[in-house]
């Protein structure tokens, strides 16, 4: 909502109340001045066109000026031929900067000397038009322009949706008296009307089939004006408001909206057919020329006012062409009308159509508001016109609004503010923004809401009302004392920091991309199967919920490919989303989800580093997350190299997936060299946790021992470690295989593997011979099981 | 004898002139090694007559220990002296740039919410979730957004479901209820960070997905005052005790009073910049005191109970500590960007 200032002055005293200073007052009372342009034109002089001539060798058309400056004639070159001799305009003087910002030099133009600049309307911010220099209608050579536009100021507020009363110079003055602690200067409810005869129900007909979507409808004629340019203050206004001017009939009414925020139409009286209107719903194939120059197809949906012969406006949205004020229009009918704010918003969103009318409307406006608007839009157009106006408006008000009244106990205001404010400050608060209160028997409250306030209707809205006029940097910063009888501890987030720190300090980078994937994508790498699809995507790209994290990391890889930056290691924590079978329409399956892959070069032996990179992490994570140790499985998966693949088991659970990921997906990609990937349910990996164990440190000594073995293929290293450990039994503390290696030397179809083994007994300090056999009963059951060679 | 005093007497001199550890070293094997004379003599000890063994013994034994002591004497005086030589014997060039380490990151997004959570759980809250993918009631119907009410902007939210039933939450408020629900008795003390959806087209300034935080605490006599205590805590934990907070008077239908929050700029400390807009202040999230219809609808009494709730942006938290100016980089993941963190 663009606010003049000075427009505000007439509904508030504002003296001593610099536009700054009554920003600051409506933004933090909680209408909030997105911008503050101050237009003070005291520095801007009046000038007498003495002499134009045009500029002797410019290329671009310039004419150069003799200006009566009052004290001095100044040479002043424009662009616009408009400056005729004996014309009056406003000059800014070198040194100056206009209200639209710019800057005024001296400068030599094409070699001719300009001092001083003609102003344009909009360079003044006193209209739109640049096209050429503005003329002023009065004005002494050496005036003051601040003296013939005083200062001004457009305050652009936004007005929160609960809040259409302010959608308008009155309600936002209203604010500001209260926040000011300065009296309103004007009521609510213009003064009544004394019409003549003939009354308005000889003129017009008028009748509400709709009474549920039309609660009121208010009626009143006048006949005999001429309609004409609005006086030029009130073209000005409106320019500022952001209105354009069109006729003196038309900028009353849209006067009387920027004033009450309660939109108004006139209609061309003669220009109604059959000497009747109806608020109905338009009926099917039903279409509308309306003002803007668009015919609208309409909707048994939306409601039309019709005359005998159908729509010639759209309910609370805008008017038809047809019907409309003309130059020729002598009798109008002023309409203001209550509607149903959801209706409206409603037509507005199917029509693709929101004028400042529909944007008051569809805030539901309260039906007492249209009598008001009427009878302020009727006296400024009889004013502005002429014309008579007429006895014994229509009223139809199927359901007068009913007032609404709080109950409010008054120390609910400081138990919820939490700050003490006199009652005496509360109640003249509440007076300013004008409700009545009363003081009960029993020292309670009974506050009458104000009727153009829809918004408040309970205690707190009461309490709200004084807290923001009262001043929220009033209230004193407080913590709450915490009664603290139980607690009951939430499951924390601390194990998602614990995975992001292993992995972060494995290498990775973690990055954070959307849940939105494409669906395209989802059902190409065969992911699709519990995906949820959006019904109203923006775009195809984002159209569905990702079910896992894998593609959202490979197109990060990839992007950091294409910059320079191959070879990435990634990881992401984040939920993916997976149909119920269910319920598939309903609420979806979010688990935690842990990603991470490694792209690296393209040689067989750097997938393999990559894999055992990602073992590693997995270890890690299990050491850090307190897991069982994990055991990894043969595994084959879509996504994944069919050789190089692995299920990864915590306590015989599948918990993920570890491996190599298929060459065609790296393709896909546009990946350089192999990726490596890691998926891990993270519900699965957190629910495996178990209490930390913590052994004392051993009292006896270990003995290391090496085993090197050549066995054939095939034989999964684990099922050999197995077996050490199963001969080993108890002695044994740690196997780890640390080497595997193939040559020719060795021979065709078989593999060496070495291990190393720590023996200790927590009793004594082993002794060589008793590791020796253990060694050599190790050595025979490989060789009768894996029939492997010791080397 | 004197065959023992000669060779102490040589080994002494040779002792004080050794310069190393090394030559230290060898003197010790050349006196005392199993080959030295004094070593062999003693070991012929048993071919010498009975009554001179004791004397022999003896003064071989002194010898030994002379040269012994003589050894660690100069052992420590070479000690010493390298000591005193280490600028010169073991200088580096401390200016030599050192590789980096091989060490990855936490997203910057996190590391804020990590943050944030931190620091609400210092004042006793705890960590809530629930569904990104929402029910219609507890997105919008349970906080008081009726379907038709002005503030449901029906545009800004992305459906899964033909009648508008199941959405993507628009704001980790839905938690409220659910967490409401879960915990049921006062005091209720919760934060509910994550990822919420709207239909916004993706720009510089504008995402369709992104990150909040919410916090909700519900408990008898909670006042705007308490409200106001906690965000200033918050907000100069994260950001410095010389950030200010106000809050301004604005509409919400889950809370009242509703009241949004700005941190004073860090940049210009208020008197107005580029960074700000020339407004001195940066908007920083929403917040209020629960709606009664709301605590209704989490199954608590609001004439027994009072409650505040704040929401804020993580991304937007983030551009207020860093000067980020476009808010696609928190998700397209460069390295070069997120390795800034």
């Amino acid at each position: 909502m663009r606010v003049s200032y000075r427009w505000l002055g007439d509904f508030v005293d504002l003296d001593g109340l610099p536009p700054q200073e009554a920003a600051n007052l409506l933004t933090m009372s909680g209408s909030k001045v997105e911008s503050l342009l101050v237009i003070d034109l005291s520095a801007i002089v009046v000038g007498k066109v003495l002499e134009q001539r045009p500029h002797p060798s410019s290329r671009d058309p310039l004419w150069i000026h003799q200006v009566d400056l009052g004290a001095e004639t100044r040479q002043i070159v424009a662009g616009a031929p408009n400056a005729t001799p004996g014309t009056l305009v406003p000059v800014a003087l070198p040194g100056t900067v206009v209200p639209s910002g710019k800057q005024v030099r001296d400068a030599k133009i094409a070699g001719e000397e300009g001092r001083g600049m003609m102003c344009s309307a909009a360079e003044l911010l006193l209209g739109e038009d640049h096209s050429g220099i503005m003329l002023l209608a009065e004005g002494k050579p050496g005036q003051s322009l601040g003296e013939l536009f005083p200062l001004d100021a457009v305050l652009d507020v936004e007005v929160t949706p609960n809040r259409p009363d302010c959608l308008g110079h009155m309600g936002i003055g209203r604010e500001l008296a209260a926040v000011s602690g300065r009296p309103m200067k004007r009521d609510f409810m213009p003064p009544f009307i004394e019409g003549e005869d003939p009354p308005a129900v000889d003129l017009i007909k008028i009748a509400i089939e709709e009474p549920d979507l039309c609660t009121r409808f208010v009626g009143a004629p006048v006949t005999g004006l001429k309609v004409g340019p609005s006086p030029a203050w009130v073209q000005v206004r409106l320019r500022l408001a952001g209105v354009r001017p069109i006729n003196n009939v038309v900028d009353a009414t849209a006067y009387g909206m920027l004033e009450y925020g309660k939109p108004t139409h006139a209609f061309d009286l003669r220009r109604l057919r059959g000497g009747e209107l109806r608020v109905r719903r338009a009926r099917d194939g039903e279409s509308l020329l309306c003002l803007d120059g668009q015919t609208r197809r309409l909707s048994p949906a939306m409601l039309v006012v019709a005359d005998g012969a159908g729509p010639v406006a759209i309910g609370g949205t805008i008017g038809g062409e047809e019907s409309a004020v003309q130059a020729d229009t002598t009798d109008v009918l002023i309409e203001s009308a209550g509607w149903n704010g959801v209706n409206i918003r409603g037509t507005s969103r199917a029509l693709g159509l929101r004028t400042e009318a529909s944007a008051r409307h569809e805030k539901g406006l309260a039906p007492e508001l249209a009598l008001a608007g009427a009878r302020r839009v009727t006296a400024l157009v009889r004013e502005w016109a002429g014309g008579t106006v007429h006895r014994e408006w229509i009223d139809l008000y199927p359901r007068p609004q009913e007032p609404i009244r709080v109950h409010v106990t008054p120390e609910k205001i400081d138990a919820l503010l939490g700050a003490h404010v006199p009652l005496t400050e509360s109640r003249a608060i509440l007076d300013r923004l004008g409700f009545q209160t009363r003081v009960q028997d029993d020292g309670d409250w009974d506050v009458m809401v104000p009727v153009f306030r829809l918004d408040v209707a309970i205690p707190e809205d009461v309490v709200e009302e004084v807290g923001r006029i009262y001043g929220v940097d009033r209230i004193p910063p407080t913590l709450p004392g915490r009664r603290h009888e139980r607690w009951t501890p939430a499951p924390t987030t601390r194990p998602l920091e614990t995975i992001r720190q292993v992995l972060a300090g494995a290498g990775f980078a973690e990055a954070v991309t959307p849940g939105l994937v494409s669906s395209a994508l989802l059902e190409k790498l065969g992911l699709a199967e519990r995906m949820r699809r959006l019904l109203n995507p923006m775009s195809e790209e984002l159209d569905a919920m990702r079910t896992s994290l894998l593609p959202s990391l490979l197109q990060v890889a990839r992007l950091n490919q294409n910059r320079g930056r191959p070879q990435v290691r990634l990881f992401e924590v984040a939920r993916v989303y997976l149909a119920r079978s269910q319920d598939p329409t309903g609420l979806a399956d979010e688990p935690l989800a842990l990603a991470a892959l490694a792209h690296t070069g393209g040689a067989p032996a750097a997938g393999r580093e990559g894999f055992l990179l990602l073992k590693a992490v997995t270890d890690r994570l299990a050491h850090a997350l307190s897991l069982p140790l994990p055991a990894y499985e043969r595994a084959s998966d879509a996504l994944f190299h069919p050789g190089r693949t692995a299920a990864v088991l915590l306590d015989g659970v599948r918990a993920g997936v570890l491996g190599e990921l298929h060459p065609s997906l790296g393709a896909d990609f546009d990946l350089d060299g192999r990726v490596v990937a890691l998926q891990l349910d993270l519900e699965t990996l957190l629910g495996a946790a178990k209490p930390r164990q913590v052994r004392p440190l051993p009292r006896f000594p270990a003995v290391q021992r090496d085993l090197a073995v050549v066995l054939p293929e095939g034989q999964p290293t684990a099922a050999v470690q197995a077996a050490i450990r199963d001969v080993a039994g108890s002695l044994l503390e740690l196997v780890r295989a640390f080497d595997e290696y193939r040559s020719p030397e060795l021979g065709e179809g078989v593999k060496s593997l070495a291990f190393a083994l720590t023996f200790r007994s927590p009793e004594r300090t082993l002794t060589d011979s008793e590791v020796d056999q253990l060694m050599d009963q190790t050595r025979r059951r490989l060789e009768t099981e894996f029939k492997a060679k010791s080397r | 004898m004197t065959e023992f005093e000669n060779t102490v007497a040589h080994g002494l001199e040779r002792i004080a002139k050794a310069t190393s550890d090394d030559d230290l070293e060898r003197l010790r094997i050349e006196y005392l090694g199993r080959n030295s004379s004094i070593s062999q003599t003693l070991s012929g000890l048993a071919a010498e007559p009975k009554e001179k063994r004791a004397e022999i013994g003896k003064a071989g034994n002194e010898a030994k220990q002379k040269i012994g002591a003589a050894l660690e004497a100069r052992a420590g005086e070479l000690a010493a002296t390298r000591m005193g030589k280490l600028a010169e014997l073991e200088a580096i060039d401390v200016t030599f740039p050192a590789p980096p380490l091989d060490r990855g990151h936490i997203h910057v997004l996190n590391q804020v919410r990590s943050e944030v959570e931190t620091i609400l759980e210092r004042l006793g809250y705890q960590v809530e979730e629930g569904p990104e993918i929402e029910t219609d009631w507890y997105c919008f119907e349970a906080l008081n957004l009726p379907k038709g009410h002005a503030s449901r902007d029906l545009q800004e939210t992305f459906f899964l479901a033909e009648d508008e039933s199941i959405v993507l939450r628009t704001h980790t408020s839905s938690v409220q209820i659910r967490a409401m629900e879960r915990l049921r008795t006062p005091p209720i003390f919760v934060i509910a960070p994550g990822r919420v959806y709207r239909r916004d087209n993706l720009d510089a300034t504008h995402l369709p997905y992104f990150m909040q935080v919410e916090g909700l605490a519900v408990d008898e006599g909670l006042t705007v005052g308490d409200l106001k205590g906690t965000l200033l805590y918050l907000v100069q934990s994260l950001f410095g005790p010389e950030r200010r907070v106000r809050m301004r008077p604005t509409y919400f239908p889950y809370t009242e009073p509703s009241f949004e929050f700005d941190t004073l700029c860090g940049r210009c400390g208020g008197a107005g910049c580029r960074s700000c807009g020339n407004q001195g202040w940066l908007e920083t999230g929403g917040c209020g005191m629960v709606h009664p219809n709301v605590l209704r609808n989490g199954g608590l009494d609001p004439d027994q109970y009072t409650g505040f709730a704040w929401g804020f942006g993580i991304e937007r938290m983030t551009l207020l500590k860093y000067d980020v100016e476009d808010l696609r980089l928190f998700y397209e993941n460069d390295l070069r960007f997120n390795e800034q963190f």
